[in-house]
């Protein structure tokens, strides 16, 4: 355990952190739109590994980072747009929509990487961005402000989604559609119309989250790339309230104490490995059990809108 | 379209007329060539029975539904509403049964929903606050903006939904029913806005099936009946009786109860405790005797432990603490089988959830309790003859309307189901019988039928304990008349011993002591 | 998942139609990560390939596969299917299939399993298991990490303490403390066989923590890898599949599993009518590990040299590495 007090130490777990946490607060965050709205969508997991392929390939043959962004958000989209047919146009079960997806996007990126382009590479993905005089500051300017663009960006959508969903009219519209959408339809709002937006605006998010792991923290693709994250995503959204503060607080605290545990096993502690790899989903557990607040559940959460009934 | 639109307390709507609408749903014909029209700065009562069509029709008015046939025109010129958006741009605004807000939000979160904002995208939180607090003085609704609506009691509820139509400029406002969740007082309070919105030029539809309110409020009144329209009239040329007439079809006379004297007591509560289902205490330390021959009635806002009492007495439902007896015997902890034989008698509130099998036939519903006692039944056989012939004789005495006794008790009307289950449990001669809600969404035939059957057990000697919200019903049937607020009981008075007001006051709180001198 | 198989199925199946006149000779694999991982999976599917090859392309050996088998139930299947479509050999590539080959094979007499890594045949005559000594390699890799490095910090970053990963991770230890025992040699292990993103933070933990040297096992360890490219001055150390096309700065040298012995011995004893029996052991004698040198890495000659002496001494008996 010694050193582990270090302000260098400290600083790199904070570091391993804001990188960690990058790709769960994109795909949280655009999780906490489509659920707020009243649809759960499983899917992320599956269009992060198809948008992160995308975002991978596109930059890896046109040269353009930006280019591949787009592409990732463009994929984003499309699924998005699938997932809110099957689920708000047809009124599929969510939950097995969502998995469908899920499994699209794992079998598609994975089919995709084989033909197009069949072995493990690497890129260049976005090069760290000091931010001027910010970067300067001792410790906590190389903690935080020597990272790449997509990483400020997951940051700075979390004051942008908060104002979005608490201070602007959409915001409201789409509060109003998760939690009575009989109320809104009564108002002359289109329920199914703020849905399709809100999961696309998450699909779009979720699209960049695949991107920010392919072309900007891992800097390659393979199968499975993911590993699961789209699903913790989803977990964080229950964990954070369906706030985008208390997203940002789930994602923090899970990618922190992931960080803490990489470095207590590099600086040699005396735990179990498996002990240590344990750490960050049994914290998420107990912390879920004691935080997680069902009153801000959305409360049509899960339910396809039909006009008339009640 | 917008004529109107948020002109500060001039919102008119013009004439409106509804003609010929037709609209049909799977297997029912909900309106037939129905013709309804109402005047600019008219109150326009729309009375009938559950199920006759009152609600559909004014769906359409407002955008819910489109009309199969038949078209909706303002000032003689035609409209096509798609959408309740429509109906709002023409300034048409609906006060639903069933409120829609948002319970998360604030109350201006709520009104602003969906409306243009002065500082778009943002919300306009401050100039919406101020808004409504201008209307609200002005039409007399009191109610915190910053508060979040699952904080306010229905009431306040009900003005927030007044506010949103009125923020948005409608002319002529549809309330659905607006007084079924109200205290009186709250009633009270409902017609002084009412009265104001008239008075500022506001055309109203108030569906109702409450005749003394219709007599109160409304300057015309359409009855409809089994989708179609029995007749509009001007409420001054026309009385109650017939109204009652046009409305059921046939002459119905208010039952009344002739004064007996109660015999000793058959159910005794003291000290009794439940939890509700959200795990708060709903029940809290009940005293309460029922004589033979006596019925008390239960009253308050729904939600303050009427249920939760009964289904104690019931059985279904666990007192934490407190006892229970009839005729002396502690059913406490009996079972349902036991209370059943200790003489216990229960119409439940949910009748198609608790007092009914869906699927099962008229027949097979009489025997859910009595199957595996003589003479039905000898030892595991069932003696179906017998069977037989005492549903046919309940069917009979109760004048239940069914097809045969064969026939799945899921495709009879609410009314006849109801009289089924009475007849089942009082030809079991209870002692003592728990009623709960029994004439709730029965059409008025059957409640005169039902209570006329309460009147009947009362003199044979039963004690009856009567749930309602409805407080007329309760003045009209019972002995006394305990009032219950957030889980006690606040006080109990004699039949004629309380004005409508009085009880009204014990039901919001208000200390009998301090209510009986108002 | 069953959708994609039936899909590559079918591709390969157009592909077979016209060359299918006298029966090929056919075999089947089924993999826990993708035939293209930089790791174990690739490492069969390469030597496979080189076989088909040898023996006159898929006229004359058929091969189908199935891959990111992590659900062992899913491979379990797929295993039954291969030996039901009459396979003369079916590979179950990972060593949690061990109990599903076991169970399988039994119903199966006429049909060869393979599967590994693991050196039991449950005692079944059409059993083959297989293993790779891989602390030899490590050993190696640890010999010349030890001379190369100038932090005296090496970082190792595995996925779960089991199997070869963890005998490679051993073996590399040893090699390290051979030359020079005030050499930190830190470990993490992420829990995951298939998380990049993890397995990268682990690598920029090291990084930041002052390794110049990383090596790890798993296909995860690409992210690891990754994460040596974008730091730019870190050296490699592969495992399993030579790596050095991932970051051919940066790699020194790769312990390469190569089975194509086993392979070609397996298929000749299959036609002699010998179907199991036997576990194989890749060593560095035998030949079935073989060190890469990359050769884009100016590697000076005096860590060569140290590193074949290690090899001669592994091979010779000299030096004793323990698993």
């Amino acid at each position: 355990m010694k050193g582990l007090i270090s302000l260098d130490v400290i600083s790199g777990i904070i570091h391993t952190m804001i990188g960690l946490a990058t790709p769960f607060l994109y795909a949280a965050i655009g999780e906490t739109f489509a659920q707020s709205s009243g649809v759960v969508n499983l899917g992320v997991d599956g269009i992060m590994l198809l948008s992160a392929f995308a975002a991978f390939y596109v930059s890896l043959v046109s040269g353009s980072l930006a280019l591949g962004l787009l592409a990732a958000a463009v994929v984003g989209l499309l699924m998005g747009l699938l997932m809110s047919l099957v689920s708000v146009t047809l009124k599929a079960e969510q939950g097995v929509s969502g998995i469908g997806l899920y499994m699209f996007g794992l079998g598609m990126s994975s089919l995709l990487f084989k033909v197009l382009i069949g072995t493990v590479k690497t890129i260049d993905g976005f090069k760290p961005l000091p931010i001027p005089f910010l970067s300067d500051i001792p410790v906590v300017g190389k903690m935080l402000f020597r990272t790449n663009i997509l990483v400020y960006c997951a940051f700075l959508l979390v004051p942008l989604a908060w104002w979005v969903l608490n201070k602007t009219t959409l915001g409201l519209k789409i509060k109003a559609v998760g939690q009575a959408p009989a109320a809104a339809d009564s108002l002359g709002i289109s329920v199914n119309g703020i849905r399709y937006l809100s999961v696309c605006i998450g699909s779009v998010l979720a699209g960049i989250a695949g991107a920010s792991l392919s072309i900007s923290l891992l800097n390659l693709f393979q199968d499975n790339l993911t590993a699961g994250q789209g699903f913790i995503a989803v977990a964080l959204v229950y964990f954070g309230g369906w706030s985008p503060v208390g997203v940002l607080g789930g994602a923090l605290l899970f990618s922190i104490v992931n960080s803490f545990q990489l470095w207590m096993q590099v600086l040699g502690a005396k735990i179990p490995s498996n002990i240590a790899v344990m750490l960050p989903y049994l914290l998420t557990i107990v912390a879920l059990t004691i935080s997680v607040n069902r009153a801000r559940q959305p409360a049509a959460l899960n339910k396809p809108f039909e006009r008339g009934e009640s | 379209m917008s004529a109107n639109a948020r002109s500060d307390g001039a919102a008119r709507t013009g004439r409106v007329e509804m003609r010929n609408i037709v609209k049909c749903f799977p297997g029912v014909r909900a309106n037939s060539q129905v013709c309804f029209d109402i005047d600019p700065g008219e109150v326009h009562a729309l009375l009938g029975e559950n199920g006759a069509g009152k609600s559909t029709l004014m769906r359409q008015l407002y955008g819910m539904y489109q009309p199969d046939e038949g078209e909706i025109l303002i000032d003689g010129r035609r409209l096509v509403f798609r959408s309740p958006a429509d109906a709002i741009r023409a300034g048409i605004g609906m006060i639903h049964q069933h409120f829609m807000l948002v319970p998360t939000l604030t109350v201006a979160q709520n009104v602003a929903l969906g409306q243009p904002s002065a500082r778009a995208p943002l919300v306009d939180i401050k100039g919406v606050t101020e808004r409504i607090e201008t209307l609200a003085q002005e039409y007399g609704l009191k109610v915190d903006p910053r508060a979040y609506v699952w904080q306010l009691s229905v009431g306040e509820q009900q003005r927030v939904e007044i506010l949103k139509a009125l923020y948005r400029g409608a002319g002529l406002i549809i309330l659905d029913e607006p007084t079924a969740v109200l205290t009186p007082q709250e009633v009270k309070d409902l017609f002084e806005t009412l009265r104001r919105m008239v008075a500022e030029g506001h055309s109203l539809i108030f569906i109702s099936h409450k005749l003394y309110e219709v007599m109160a409020i409304s300057d015309r009144v359409t009855v409809l009946r089994d989708g179609k329209v029995i007749g509009t009239k001007l409420t001054r040329e026309v009385t109650r009786d017939e109204l009652v007439k046009m409305m059921v079809g046939r002459e119905v006379k208010e039952v009344e109860a002739r004064p007996l004297t109660p015999g000793p007591v058959r159910l005794r509560i003291r000290g009794l405790s439940a939890m509700g289902d959200r795990g708060t205490e709903a029940l809290k330390d009940i005293d309460l005797d029922i004589r033979s021959g006596e019925i008390v009635g239960l009253a308050g806002v729904s939600g303050n432990g009427q249920r939760e009492l009964a289904e104690c007495l019931a059985g279904m439902r666990r007192p934490l603490a407190g006892t229970i007896s009839a005729g002396g015997r502690d059913i406490g902890a009996a079972s349902l089988n036991e209370r059943v034989d200790a003489g216990m008698a229960y119409i439940p509130e949910e009748r198609m959830r608790d007092g009914a099998i869906r699927e099962f036939s008229v027949q097979e519903n009489v025997f859910l309790h009595d199957r595996t006692k003589a003479p039905f039944a000898r030892g595991i056989f069932l003696n179906f003859a017998k069977m037989r012939s005492h549903a046919a004789a309940l069917v009979r005495d109760f004048s239940v309307k069914t097809a045969s006794l064969d026939t799945p008790i899921k495709n009879l009307s609410g009314g006849n189901i109801q009289k089924l289950i009475m007849a089942r449990e009082l030809s079991r001669k209870p002692m003592v019988l728990v009623a709960a809600q029994p004439t709730r969404g029965v059409d008025i035939g059957a409640t005169d039928y039902i209570h006329q059957r309460l009147l009947e057990q009362r003199e044979s000697g039963t004690a009856i304990l009567l749930v309602s919200e409805d407080l007329d019903e309760i003045r009209a049937l019972s002995d006394r008349i305990a009032v219950m607020y957030e889980g006690r009981i606040i006080g109990i008075v004699e039949r004629g011993e309380a004005s409508v007001e009085q009880i009204g006051l014990m039901m919001a709180g208000v200390a009998m002591s301090d209510a009986m001198k108002g | 998942m069953r959708l994609r198989r039936a899909f590559i199925a079918f591709l390969l199946a157009v592909g077979l139609v016209g060359a299918a006149v006298a029966a090929p000779f056919r075999i089947a694999v089924v993999m826990p990560s993708a035939t293209t991982d930089m790791a174990f999976s690739q490492s069969m599917w390469s030597a496979l390939m080189i076989i088909q090859k040898e023996m006159g392309g898929p006229s004359a050996l058929e091969i189908k596969y199935t891959d990111n088998m992590y659900n062992v139930p899913d491979a379990a299947a797929a295993i039954r299917d291969y030996a039901s479509q009459g396979f003369d050999i079916v590979i179950a590539h990972g060593s949690q299939y061990g109990s599903s080959v076991q169970e399988i094979a039994t119903d199966f007499p006429q049909t060869t399993f393979a599967w590994g890594t693991d050196v039991n045949t449950f005692g079944l005559p059409n059993v083959y298991a297989y293993t790779a000594a891989a602390e030899q390699g490590g050993f190696v890799n640890g010999v010349l990490a030890a001379k190369l490095t100038k932090s005296r910090k090496i970082g190792v970053t595995g996925p779960v303490e089991v199997g070869d990963a963890k005998t490679y991770i051993d073996g590399f230890v040893q090699g390290v403390m051979s030359v020079n025992k005030g050499i930190t040699v830190s470990k993490t292990w992420t829990g995951s066989f298939s998380d990049v993103a993890l397995m990268t933070a682990a690598a920029k933990t090291h990084i930041a923590n002052g390794a110049d040297v990383l090596t790890g096992s798993s296909q995860s360890v690409v992210g690891s890898i990754g994460a040596a490219q974008d730091n730019g001055h870190v050296m490699w150390f592969g495992t399993q599949a030579d790596q050095a096309s991932l970051a051919p700065n940066l790699v020194v040298c790769s312990q390469v599993y190569d089975w194509t012995g086993m392979l070609r011995e397996i298929i000749a004893q299959h036609k002699a009518g010998v179907l199991g029996g036997k576990t194989y052991v890749l060593t560095l004698e035998n030949k079935g590990l073989k060190m890469a040198f990359n050769p884009s890495y100016r590697l000076p000659g005096f860590a060569k040299a140290a590193a074949e002496r290690a090899i001669k001494g592994i091979v010779d008996g000299s030096i004793k590495v323990q698993p």
